[in-house]
């Protein structure tokens, strides 16, 4: 969460315009959903991983350990998609069969299941992409831009804020207890980690107030106003963007003939 | 001198039950530097609160520059045009995870155009020195950036008066010195500073008038020089006595000095009214 945060503010990508990054990695994304097979999807996942780790110079170590976070709940998803449980043995079945029924996979279902694997591990790619080049702030203040009703937009921003207020509150209470033994058997560990759910709740009441009193005297009326701050436009980069978009588009029409 | 703030006969209670103020009276003249003397819980902040109308008194009256305060919408925004608080912790003020759009909110909210906000948040960052800060997110800044932010925050709204609820807690020793270099900065800008704090050696040297606060009441208050070298008031307020003081006093006891030297303000002047060893 820390280490995504910080690459999205240090990588070399920063400075392109943030609607630049947005509109490639989502287009790309739709054309990874809407591929009406596999290949499309996985030349996305290489072209993403390259501009990721290539351009924007995220350490790959880094890159691939996100790439393993869904892939476990990936994993699990299309195994059940692959496996088909049946009480007719149809030729194309491999599998055990076991008083009449048969568990097994057809050539259709581990297509099926590839498919979804890539589809999915594509999007996932031109998600990160989009974390790992572009501050949260900056992506705030596109949807602003782009007239996503305030309110929503206010309390992503004040979300993101207090994600890291939070954590470093835990981090707090987490160490005052560790240094007081708290979690030094299973037993304290449950009474400590209540406490400090309780604690948490409490304190973060207590900022929430704190904050609304500062915002007041600063004279917050009901609405969080911004000062938008204009990105440089990279042609460069919306020509290339555009370009390899444009390719995948063509692909993916080619495909579906 | 005219006073900018004054509180008549404010009392107010939590709902709680806790009196914080049990009848203040007090006034804050036009571009001085005040000092607000008392240990935790006098009730402090409590009265900050009151100058910039967070809180209503429950009895008693808020004066801003000579009116009384009236509570609808644009009384109060008037006031909190004029009169900013810079909060002790500054984790509770900013809620954005930009530099610039923090301290461009309050400007913003005055309803300035985005050029004179812009002009207005980078003289701010020139004045507490965080220019270089401007592109890096707030949760990534050490303690000492982020008070400097909540400082910018406040000065780029430009008030008359400026509060500063305990600047110097947590600080550093080269933090406080340049916290309080600011301070003078801003107050030689003909803006009045109102500050908080338990340090009597900042207060002592600092301020141009002082009030000592205890338990919900102004118990003292005075030039530095009269209200520190009184010791039951100090007692009774739990304070110290500055280390100047102390030195000056005992320097005079040995016979080292006068009985009619005047009195230092700061270690400069204490050292100045030392004589040279004659032989």
């Amino acid at each position: 969460m820390f280490t995504i945060d910080q690459y999205a503010y240090t990588n070399r990508l920063r400075v392109i315009h943030p609607g630049e990054k947005m509109a490639f990695a989502l287009i790309t994304l739709l054309i990874a959903l809407i591929a009406p097979n596999l290949v499309i999807p996985a030349i996305i996942i290489f072209l993403m991983a390259g501009i990721t780790i290539g351009v924007a110079r995220i350490p790959v170590r880094f890159y691939l350990k996100l790439f393993l976070v869904p892939f476990s709940f990936l994993i699990a998803g299309i195994a059940m998609i692959a496996l088909i449980i049946t009480t007719q043995s149809l030729a194309v079945t491999k599998g055990i069969t076991f008083l009449g029924w048969t568990i097994g996979v057809t050539p259709a279902s581990i297509q099926l299941a590839g498919k979804i694997f890539c589809k999915s591990l594509g999007a996932v790619s031109c998600l990160y992409f989009l974390s790992l080049t572009t501050p949260m702030t900056e992506i705030i203040s596109v949807l602003r831009k782009l007239h996503v009703p305030a309110l929503l937009v206010d309390l992503i921003s004040l979300n993101y804020r207090f994600i890291f207020v939070l954590l470093s509150t835990v981090d707090d209470i987490y160490t005052a207890q560790a240094s007081r033994l708290g979690y030094v058997s299973l037993r304290t560990s449950y009474y400590s980690l209540g406490h400090l759910a309780v604690n948490l709740f409490i304190k973060t009441y207590k900022r929430s107030r704190e904050l609304f009193v500062a915002l007041t005297s600063r004279g917050y009326n009901e609405e969080l106003k911004f000062l938008e701050v204009n990105y440089p436009f990279s042609w460069l980069f919306l020509f290339l963007a555009a370009g390899l978009d444009l390719a995948l588009i063509s692909l993916t029409i080619i495909s579906w003939r | 001198m005219a006073a900018i703030l004054e509180a008549k006969a404010v009392k107010f209670t939590y709902p709680d039950g806790t009196q914080a103020l049990k009848g203040v009276t007090l006034d804050i003249p036009e571009g001085k530097k005040i000092a607000v003397l008392g240990s935790n819980g006098a009730g402090k902040s409590t009265l900050f609160l009151h100058f910039n109308g967070i809180l209503r008194p429950q009895e008693g009256d808020i004066y801003f520059a000579g009116t009384k305060l009236s509570y609808n919408h644009n009384a109060l925004k008037k006031l909190r045009q004029h009169v900013g608080i810079v909060f002790q912790d500054p984790d509770s003020m900013l809620f954005s995870a930009s530099v610039l759009q923090e301290i461009s909110f309050g400007p913003l909210n005055l309803g300035l155009d985005r050029g004179q906000v812009l002009s207005r948040v980078q003289k701010a960052m020139e004045a507490t020195g965080i220019t270089n800060l401007k592109d890096k997110p707030t949760h990534f800044l050490s303690y000492g950036q982020k008070k400097r932010v909540a400082i910018a925050s406040v000065l780029a709204m430009e008030p008359e008066v400026i509060i500063f609820d305990e600047p110097t807690a947590y600080l550093d020793p080269k933090s406080i010195k340049e916290i309080i270099a600011l301070l003078e900065t801003i107050n030689q800008q003909d803006k009045t500073i109102v500050l908080s704090t338990h340090d009597v050696d900042i207060a002592y040297s600092w301020a141009d008038y002082t009030y000592v606060l205890a338990q919900g009441q102004v118990i003292g208050k005075g030039k530095p020089e009269e209200v520190f070298q009184n010791a039951s008031l100090l007692e009774t307020a739990d304070l110290t006595r500055p280390w100047i003081l102390d030195v000056y006093e005992g320097l005079k006891k040995k016979g080292w000095l006068p009985v009619t030297a005047p009195v230092p303000k700061n270690k400069a002047e204490l050292l100045e009214l030392i004589p040279c060893k004659s032989n």
